[in-house]
């Protein structure tokens, strides 16, 4: 009993026993805090990295045909609509378009070919998609990469003037009813949305015409054609994607705009799936999808993890393992903090120990066992570890909570940008606070603060009672 | 000489030592201080020890009162070999049948005298059994500061009090548990003489009224007549016995 009454006691009366816990109350909190703010980051990281990426990606590798699981081989099927059907039957699906993907390079002038007029970032090859428009917006975020730049966020106008890309009040409209809006008295011209950053490269504009080269594919002979095919298009609009790399490299065409420009038979090249939980279903569905595919013949791969059929993680499987290891990192040298405050109480209990001496004489001649004066040293380090804490990850919650308020008031005050929201992708300070990761951190506390409150307290168990007590 | 074969302590006697030497290692030698001591406390028995400073006086009472381990030989404490017990049951002991009163009050500096006094009580019980303990303890010591004269003085700490005061604490704090054996070491021996004796005639009227054995080192030879055996210690033994007990 005397233990509890005690420390509570000592932990009152002595003052030096709030620095203890100060120290710790500001570590915990300061770790909630930091690793909040560092989920935020990486979290945010982690959308900006699966940018437009959809779910699933299914994309076959185009054979004559497929080995069966009994040993037969069967023909390599191509028919879209009927995998398609077979996807979308799925229960886990919400969602499945078709993509066509090529590549071509940029002549923006009357037909000039960068090649003929190089510049260093020109001569870059730009990924033509072919997309169902609707579809495509069903499946993944491209109605909101069309969005974000006419909505709510500044478009690169914010960081130069030349001049806005060029911009559309209805992409869908505009993309889809090409033959009757964009038919011009001499040739047809193919309607695109480019990607911004490509657009802002080029200085295009809306309704500006521009020219694609591309060597094109002959599905008989397996060969790259020689001849490039050319053919004139209309910029009617740009997107921004939360990808970078995707928004200086991407052109959306039809899909079957595209197929005509390639001169080819076949209208697509993958197929793009998303789910109605991704997070629960992925592996599920994939699984269920890849054996009824390969059962008909679409996908030609004897297993799941190919080439064939990725989630967006498997495309971005090395940065998001990155992502992972900085957080466990971040964690491992922000815990020392954790080894610095229970230091802190290592201090002060054992000073504390050093000026109880005759104290902890007097309990062991009243009858207190060493075991008990162990357990009254241990106990002080114990409230200073769960008050601080407490208090502490309280602090570290609300600080994580209100974050982006608090640096506005303080940049205010002090009369400069501590975040620059210009350098991000994101114009506020993300922050996730994380229960269980608070509940690690605290309890990591609580255990480093024992562990350090061990020594000292170990110690005043050993004193000689005798010894502590001779001299007044 | 004292220091002959062990003794078989008499059955009424509540504390007893055969035997014991103490030695202290200074520098690489060791200092011998108690030279084989044998002493028998009876039940309700008044002793006083003793001797010139410097004499071993205090070493044994530390001995007899389990603080300190002799070197050699054993301390029975209400019957039980103490050094033979783990120090779980030694320190039991030491709670419940053994009350201290140092020279120096030794109270401890956070707690209110009322709090002091029944800091024996929170040793003993664990916390269950001392919440529901807790008011009962908590009468006992404010009677027994209220008889000492100290019934407006229970908040107050230590420091806001006089040696006398903190003294008939440490006693009330001594008498709690109602241990059958007492061990004073000089407890006037800081105060002026006028206090000594008023806390001494507290310490003496609560002995013979409880009827416990009282341990008393004094240099006072008028107190010292006051108690039914006199020992003289002088260089770690003892010298001289009053023996035969006074007649009750
Ligand atoms: N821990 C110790 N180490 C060395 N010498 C000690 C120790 N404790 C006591 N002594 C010595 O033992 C002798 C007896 O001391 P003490 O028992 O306090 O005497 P008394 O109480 O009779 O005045 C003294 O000379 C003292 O210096
Ligand atoms: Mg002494």
């Amino acid at each position: 009993m005397f233990r509890t009454f005690l420390s509570l006691r000592y932990l009152r009366a002595r003052k030096t026993n709030w620095i203890g816990m100060a120290g710790i109350l500001v570590a915990v909190g300061a770790l909630v805090l930091i690793l909040s703010i560092m989920a935020g980051f990486l979290e945010e990281s982690r959308r900006t990295l699966r940018g437009n990426l959809a779910d699933l990606v299914i994309q076959p590798s185009f054979q004559s045909s497929v080995l069966q699981e009994n040993g037969d081989w069967i023909p390599m099927q191509t028919d879209v609509e009927r995998m398609l059907e077979i996807i979308r039957e799925d229960p886990g699906v919400a969602a499945a378009t078709p993509q066509l993907q090529w590549y071509g390079i940029f002549a923006p002038d009357g037909g000039e070919t960068a090649l003929e007029k190089p510049m260093q970032d020109a001569i870059q090859l730009i990924e033509l998609v072919g997309i169902d428009v609707e579809g495509e917006g069903e499946a993944t975020d491209f109605r909101e990469s069309l969005e974000t730049e006419y909505g709510k966020k500044p478009g690169l106008g914010k960081f130069c003037n030349v001049g806005r890309p060029a911009s559309v009040e209805d992409p869908f409209r505009n993309l889809t009813e090409r033959r009757d809006v964009v038919r011009s008295r001499t040739r047809p011209k193919v309607p695109i949305l480019v990607g911004e950053q490509l657009a802002y490269l080029w200085g295009l504009r809306r309704g500006q015409e521009v020219s694609l080269v591309t060597a094109t594919y002959d599905e008989g002979s397996s060969q790259l054609n020689e001849t490039a095919a050319n053919a004139r298009f209309q910029v009617v609009g740009s997107f921004r994607s939360k990808d970078n790399e995707t928004d200086s490299r991407r052109i959306y065409i039809d899909r079957r705009a595209l197929a005509d420009f390639l001169q080819r038979d076949r209208l697509w090249s993958a197929v793009l799936v998303k789910l109605n939980d991704y997070k629960r279903d992925k592996d599920a569905v994939r699984a269920r999808l890849w054996s009824k595919l390969h059962a008909e013949g679409f996908l030609s791969a004897p297993g799941i993890r190919t080439n064939e059929f990725r989630t967006w993680e498997d495309f971005r499987a090395m940065l998001l393992a990155a992502i992972q290891n900085e957080k466990a990192l971040m964690g491992i040298m922000l815990s020392l903090v954790l080894v610095v405050a229970g230091f802190t109480v290592f201090a002060l209990l054992s000073m504390m120990v050093t000026e109880k001496r005759r104290d902890i004489g007097i309990l062991c001649a009243l009858g207190a066992t060493p075991r008990g004066v162990l357990a009254l040293f241990l106990m002080i380090g114990l409230w200073e570890a769960v008050i601080g804490s407490a208090f502490g990850a309280l602090v570290g919650v609300l600080g994580a909570y209100n974050i982006d308020a608090i640096e506005r008031k303080l940049s205010s005050t002090f009369g400069f940008q501590i975040f620059n929201r210009d350098i991000y992708l994101f114009d506020y300070i993300p922050a996730e606070v994380s229960f269980s990761g608070v509940a690690w951190i605290v309890s990591g506390a609580v255990f480093s603060t024992l562990l350090f409150a061990a020594i000292p307290a170990w110690r005043a168990s050993r004193l000689d009672p005798v010894e502590a007590l001779r001299h007044e | 000489m004292s220091d002959l074969a062990p003794i078989q302590p008499s059955p009424d006697a509540v504390l007893s030592c055969t035997g014991v030497r103490r030695s202290f290692p200074v520098g690489d030698r060791r200092l011998a201080i108690l030279h084989g001591i044998n002493l028998e406390l009876c039940a309700g028995e008044r002793l006083a020890l003793m001797g010139t400073s410097g004499a071993g006086k205090t070493t044994l009472l530390n001995i007899l009162g389990l603080l300190d381990r002799p070197t050699e030989g054993s301390v029975t404490v209400a019957g039980m070999d103490a050094w033979a017990l783990s120090a779980r049951r030694r320190a039991n002991l030491r709670n419940e049948k053994i009350g201290f009163v140092f020279q120096f009050y030794h109270l401890l500096p956070e707690l209110s005298a009322l709090e002091n006094a029944v800091l024996p009580a929170m040793i003993k019980l664990s916390r269950g059994a001392y919440r529901s303990g807790r008011s009962a303890f908590m009468d006992r010591a404010t009677d027994m500061l209220t008889r000492f004269g100290l019934a407006d003085r229970l908040g107050h700490r230590p420091s806001q009090l006089s040696g006398g005061e903190q003294q008939r604490i440490a006693i009330a704090r001594a008498l709690l548990l109602d241990p059958p054996i007492l061990i004073a070491d000089e407890p006037t021996g800081n105060l002026d003489r006028a206090t000594g004796e008023r806390v001494l005639e507290i310490l003496l009227d609560e002995q013979s009224e409880r009827g416990v054995a009282l341990m008393l080192v004094t240099h006072d030879e008028r107190l010292a007549k006051r108690c039914e055996r006199v020992l003289y210690m002088e260089d770690g033994l003892i010298q001289a016995d009053s023996s035969a007990p006074m007649p009750t």
